[in-house]
């Protein structure tokens, strides 16, 4: 018995050589390990033997089952590795196959920049305000210290619905709306539509503008250059430089207008900058005495500034966009690239 | 307003490049919006003289010019303008100039002869279009001079933007002031000295003002035979410098004297006067004047005119008449200076519609004190440049003198207002620049010129801006903040905005107007309450006329505009305020009530669904695209709406549109777009659409989710399929399976829809994967089984359905 179970590893070690696939080691398994297997029925065989035989030849067993089930597994483990890389190899794709995109929207141009705008002042502690876009002349006008038969009413040429309703010209009336209703302090921007008579290459008939307005008990203009540096700088890059110009608006004074250092070639001219180095980006000045006296604030009591900016233009700027009225035709080619 | 360089420098001096005063200048708060070097590139170009012309002896189209050129021998140049003749005097560019259009002139052989240099026309030179001969020099130039000098064209001119409360700056002198403040030097004003003869202007004509509001001061002087004729060089020079065409001595010296002082006058024939006197009033009912430039208008009431004994002869401080204008017969000249009040001035302007240089000043507000210096400037040059004698004294009548304005300026309010500390001192010193008189204890006196200064902060800005806006320090605000205010609206716009963007559609703006047509086109019914819109008085266009009532329109426009450029698949949404007039239109007009602005969301799909890669196919898109859009939308405000049939909204397909009712109020229609309306927008797709009422979504919407348990106990899924008639609507099995199974089902969804073969003719196939489950219990098959069997018997009983195997 000994010399069968000598001769049963023997050839099973020999066998294994042989085996290529993890069928044919199981079935080399069966063989020899099944329950009609040559090593099982040799084991069966071991109650036949003598007292004095059977613990030699069970230890012998023991040893042969475990050298060969040491050398079935590790051959099993060897040929499992072998098949799943092969199967890995066939399953193999093309990645530069197309990857499968989600359809998502985008949002407006105009949209992004106004966002981007609120964000910067919000976090200067600055709520959004709203109005109408058909507004009487008075708000537009006349409590923006711009009363009728002023040549400042040429700045802007106006969209009329009747003689005393027109679309307004700038976001600022809500200025005027918000300190009606509400006492010092204020702090707020107004984003919204606008409209003027105008369609060229920079104008279309309708653009987008952020009023903003600081209202307090002592704002100075210091605080005004502060504020709209700030912004510059969140908006546009940390190196812009800012440039304040002396200025008129009818409801400001003094008044300025602000320039940024030209985002295309940062100051050193091209033709976005005419040349010039510098990109108007808006305009702004203290409020006017007379504004506040509209709204029954006390012109000794609190001062402000207020600024107003086109975010069509900046938009322009921001993804260099050559012709203003491309933003209102909605072509899908275009909303598609921001 | 145009400048001249040459001509500023007569009353300040100034070292510094065009650029350099720009950059000045606009740190004051004077935008130059260029710079325009008139000579530039002439500087080779010089005055030749034809001497004799010979025929080119192999180009019949040629000749050869014989050209002094103020040297001792003449150049010979080829030339082929019809103009050159011998005697003519014309610009000659000389061997080597680089002309403005980069070509450099060489000598050269022409046809076997050779030029020593060009003969140019006025293009050539860049002076002007005139490309049809030889520019002509006038006679009495000297062979050799440079063309620079001899058009006076050694100069630089910029164009200045003045805002409307600088009219001072209007003026030569005015920006000259504005220098002077940057250089310290001081101002030369001009000197007048008239001549006078000594017949008294009293005898000989007379002011009367019979509108002092309206006129407060008209000053009149004589000047008696003149000799009309051109204007000397010089004053030709300075008023061509900055784009005045010369007329003739008189005009010139008034336009002259226009853009010296700023203040605009006026030459009338004083022969051409009835009774030779003046009397400024108020148009009488019915009045005509024929204007200089030859228009009859139709004057109005409380219009401002300057009349004779009998008529008007001038529109006061716009434009004169033209049977009064001076001409190649006038002998005898009455000169108006006057100040007008600006307002009457711009609304007389504004009716007519005429904007001239005096009327653009006029209504600025010129200065009231220069009434006197211009007519006297004036009066001395006509007398110099055209003769005649100017009469003895000036007539001038001035019942509304008011003195100067006197403000008092608190120094430490400056420091207050601009965050700045400036000293007592500086500020003293700047408004004594700016040519103000400030008393010990800072009462401030404004010079006339200066209508714009009349408040301390006026004061405070013209100390800003001198003192230099740069030097003002940065600060950032330290006040208290505001209350923040919760603003669903706006959270509730994101919201939506967010969705729709997950949802694929890329976000429009469109403009808040549109034709008028679109009504029609989108098939609205002629009482349509959506035709009653707002009509803009004054459209730039009539596609940009009318006030948007609804947003359908604007979305075809854009699935059309894409269509034009080949782009069928369109998938947007916007987001904006229609305007509804709070009474039918036409009574707006007399209330003035403030419309109804609400906002509306819109999207539409046409074309195809799917990005049609490989891997990704496309489809067309259909009805329930839109549906599932509006469906998610109101999912994530938080409302559950009820869908029902509509087929009353004509843009949409009676049968394959509807209108979602939240709580019975109607709050969108939704559907594709009726074939007719595809046809009037030329869209080759069927285009789905849906409007939504935000202003209602805002008033139902609920964005406050609460948390709801997610069941332990595991769910059973059964599927089942029904054949039935296939007129009854899906939504009918589904609310049976819902109404049945109550607390057991967790979700039904509809996974196939059949029609065709296998299936009877009117009948359809439906199948639902329906997943059942409890919140307190794990469902045990038999449960399940009782649940589902009585679904399967309601339908049948109900719905006449039969199950498929």
């Amino acid at each position: 018995m000994q010399k069968q179970l000598n001769q049963i590893e023997t050839e099973a070690l020999e066998s294994l050589e042989n085996v290529e696939n993890l069928a044919e080691l199981e079935s080399l398994r069966v063989k020899y390990f099944g329950r009609k297997g040559t090593f099982t029925a040799l084991m069966r065989g071991m109650g036949k033997l003598s007292e004095e035989e059977r613990p030699i030849i069970g230890k012998l067993a023991n040893t042969v089952r475990t050298r060969l089930t040491e050398a079935f597994d590790g051959l099993s483990e060897t040929l499992t590795q072998q098949e799943r890389q092969q199967k890995l190899a066939l399953e193999k794709i093309d990645i530069t196959l197309p990857g499968r995109r989600p359809m998502i929207g985008k949002k407006h141009p105009v949209t992004q920049s106004l966002e981007r705008i609120q964000e910067i002042f919000r976090g200067m502690g600055f709520q959004i305000a709203e109005g109408p876009e058909i507004e009487h002349e008075y708000y537009n006008f006349d409590a923006l210290n711009t009363p009728q038969d002023h040549p400042a009413r040429d700045l802007h040429d106006t969209l009329y619905i009747t003689d005393s309703l027109l679309l307004r010209t700038h976001t600022s009336p809500v200025q005027v709306r918000i300190m009606e209703k509400q006492k010092p302090p204020v702090r707020i921007i107004v984003p919204g539509k606008a409209y003027r008579r105008d369609y060229d290459i920079s104008h279309t008939p309708m653009f987008h503008q952020v009023e903003g307005l600081l209202v307090d008990y002592r704002v100075t203009f210091s605080e005004l250059k502060g504020v709209l540096h700030s912004f510059a700088r969140q908006m546009f890059g940390e190196g812009t430089r800012v440039r304040f110009r002396p200025h008129f608006f009818p409801f400001t004074e003094p008044s300025v207008e602000v320039d940024i250092s030209c985002t295309v070639c940062n100051g050193k001219g091209c033709r976005t900058c005419s040349w010039t180095g510098w990109l108007e980006i808006l305009g702004a000045g203290s409020v006017d005495p007379n504004v506040f006296s509209y709204v029954d604030y006390d012109p000794n009591q609190v001062t402000g500034f207020a600024f107003g900016m086109g975010v069509d233009r900046i938009a322009m700027l921001r993804f260099g966009i050559p012709d203003l009225r491309m933003i209102f035709e909605n072509d899908m080619r275009f909303l598609r690239q921001f | 307003m145009n400048v001249s360089v040459n001509w500023l420098k007569q009353y300040v001096d100034f070292d510094l490049s065009p650029e350099e005063l720009a950059d000045r200048l606009m740190m004051l708060g004077i935008e130059v919006e260029s710079i325009n070097r008139l000579g530039e590139g002439l500087d080779r170009v010089i005055v030749g003289k034809i001497n004799v012309v010979r025929e080119h002896p192999r180009a019949n189209k040629l000749v050869l010019c014989d050209v002094d050129v103020g040297s001792d021998t003449a150049l010979q140049i080829v030339c082929g303008a019809p103009n050159a003749r011998a005697g003519l005097l014309a610009p000659v560019a000389l061997v080597g100039t680089e002309l403005p259009s980069g070509v450099t002139v060489g000598t050269a052989e022409i046809r076997g002869e050779e030029s020593q240099g060009m003969l140019c026309s006025e293009s050539e030179l860049n002076i002007s279009d005139e490309a049809s001969g030889l520019m002509e020099l006038p006679v009495n130039l000297q062979a050799g001079m440079p063309l620079v000098e001899a058009l006076g064209l050694d100069d630089v001119t910029m164009e200045l933007e003045i805002t409307p409360n600088r009219p001072d700056c209007l003026s030569i002198i005015g920006v000259a002031r504005e220098i002077n403040v940057i250089t310290g030097n001081s101002l030369r004003l001009p000197q007048s000295k008239v001549q006078e003869s000594s017949t008294d202007v009293r005898d000989l004509t007379s002011v009367a003002i019979e509108a002092p509001d309206l006129c407060p001061r008209y000053a009149a002087r004589l000047i008696r035979g003149v000799k009309i004729a051109s204007s000397p060089t010089w004053l030709q020079h300075r008023l061509e410098a900055i784009g005045m065409g010369p007329i003739n001595n008189v005009v010139d010296v008034t336009n002259f004297v226009l853009m010296e002082y700023g203040h605009p006058l006026h030459a009338f024939d004083y022969h051409r006067l009835a009774e030779n006197r003046i009397v400024v009033r108020r148009v009488n009912t019915g009045e005509i004047l024929k204007t200089l430039d030859e228009e009859e208008r139709l004057l109005t009431f409380d219009m401002l005119v300057i009349a004779d004994a009998e008529k008007p002869v001038a529109l006061a401080g716009v434009m004169g008449g033209f049977d009064s204008e001076i001409t190649n017969q006038t002998v005898d000249v009455l000169l108006e200076s006057a100040y007008f009040h600006p307002s009457s001035i711009r609304k007389t302007s504004k009716t007519l519609g005429m904007h001239t240089e005096a009327s653009h000043r006029f209504e600025r507000g010129v200065d009231p004190e220069s009434v006197i210096p211009a007519i006297n400037r004036a009066a001395q040059l006509i007398a110099e440049i055209a003769g005649g004698e100017v009469s003895a004294g000036i007539i001038d009548v001035y019942p509304g003198k008011r003195g100067p304005a006197r403000i008092v300026l608190r120094p430490e309010r400056v420091n207050f207002v601009l965050g700045t500390e400036i000293t007592s001192h500086q500020i003293r010193e700047i408004l004594t620049r700016l040519g103000f008189t400030v008393s010990d204890d800072f009462e401030v006196t404004v010079p006339t010129f200066r209508p714009d200064v009349e408040r301390e902060i006026d004061l405070i800005e013209e100390i800003a801006r001198v003192y230099g806006y740069d030097n003002i320090p940065i600060a950032l605000p330290q006040g208290t903040l505001p209350t923040p205010r919760v603003d669903s609206k706006w959270m509730l716009r994101e919201q939506v905005k967010t969705y729709l963007l997950d949802c694929g559609m890329m976000e429009a703006i469109n403009y808040s107007f549109y034709h008028p047509d679109v009504f029609d086109r989108i098939r609205l019914d002629v009482d349509d309450p959506l035709r009653g819109a707002l009509q803009i008085r004054n459209p730039l266009v009539e596609d940009f006329s009318t006030m948007r009532t609804t947003l359908i329109p604007s979305m075809l426009e854009n699935a059309k505009r894409n269509a034009n450029h080949q782009v069928n698949d369109v998938q947007l949404f916007e987001i904006a305020k229609v305007f509804i007039p709070s009474a039918p239109a036409e009574s707006v007009e007399t209330k003035g009530e403030f419309p109804n602005e609400l906002e509306r969301v819109a999207g539409i799909i046409t074309g195809s669904v799917g990005t049609d890669v490989y891997g990704d196919p496309q489809r067309p898109a259909d009805f329930f695209d839109i549906k599932g859009i509006v469906e998610g939308l109101l999912d994530v405000c938080g409302i559950s709406g009820e869908i029902i049939n509509q087929t009353e909204h004509p843009t949409f397909h009676p049968g394959r549109s509807a209108e979602i009712r939240v709580s019975g109020q109607k709050i969108c229609v939704l559907g594709e777009i009726h074939p007719e309306v595809i046809e009037r927008y030329d869209l080759p797709n069927k285009a789905y659409l849906f409007e939504l009422d935000f202003e209602e979504l805002l008033e139902v919407s609920n964005l406050n989710n609460e948390f709801e348990p997610i069941s332990i106990y595991p769910s059973v899924n059964r599927d089942l399929a029904i054949v039935l008639d296939a007129e009854i609507p899906s939504s009918r099995p589904t609310n049976v399976i819902k109404s049945v199974a109550g607390k057991y089902v967790n979700s039904i969804r509809l996974f196939d829809l059949y029609t065709g073969e296998q299936v009877p003719d009117g009948k359809k196939s439906l199948a639902y994967a329906i997943e059942y489950h409890s919140n307190t219990q794990t469902l045990t098959d038999e449960i399940v089984d009782q649940v589902h069997e009585r679904i399967v018997r309601t339908l049948e009983s109900e719905l006449d359905a039969e199950l498929r195997s």
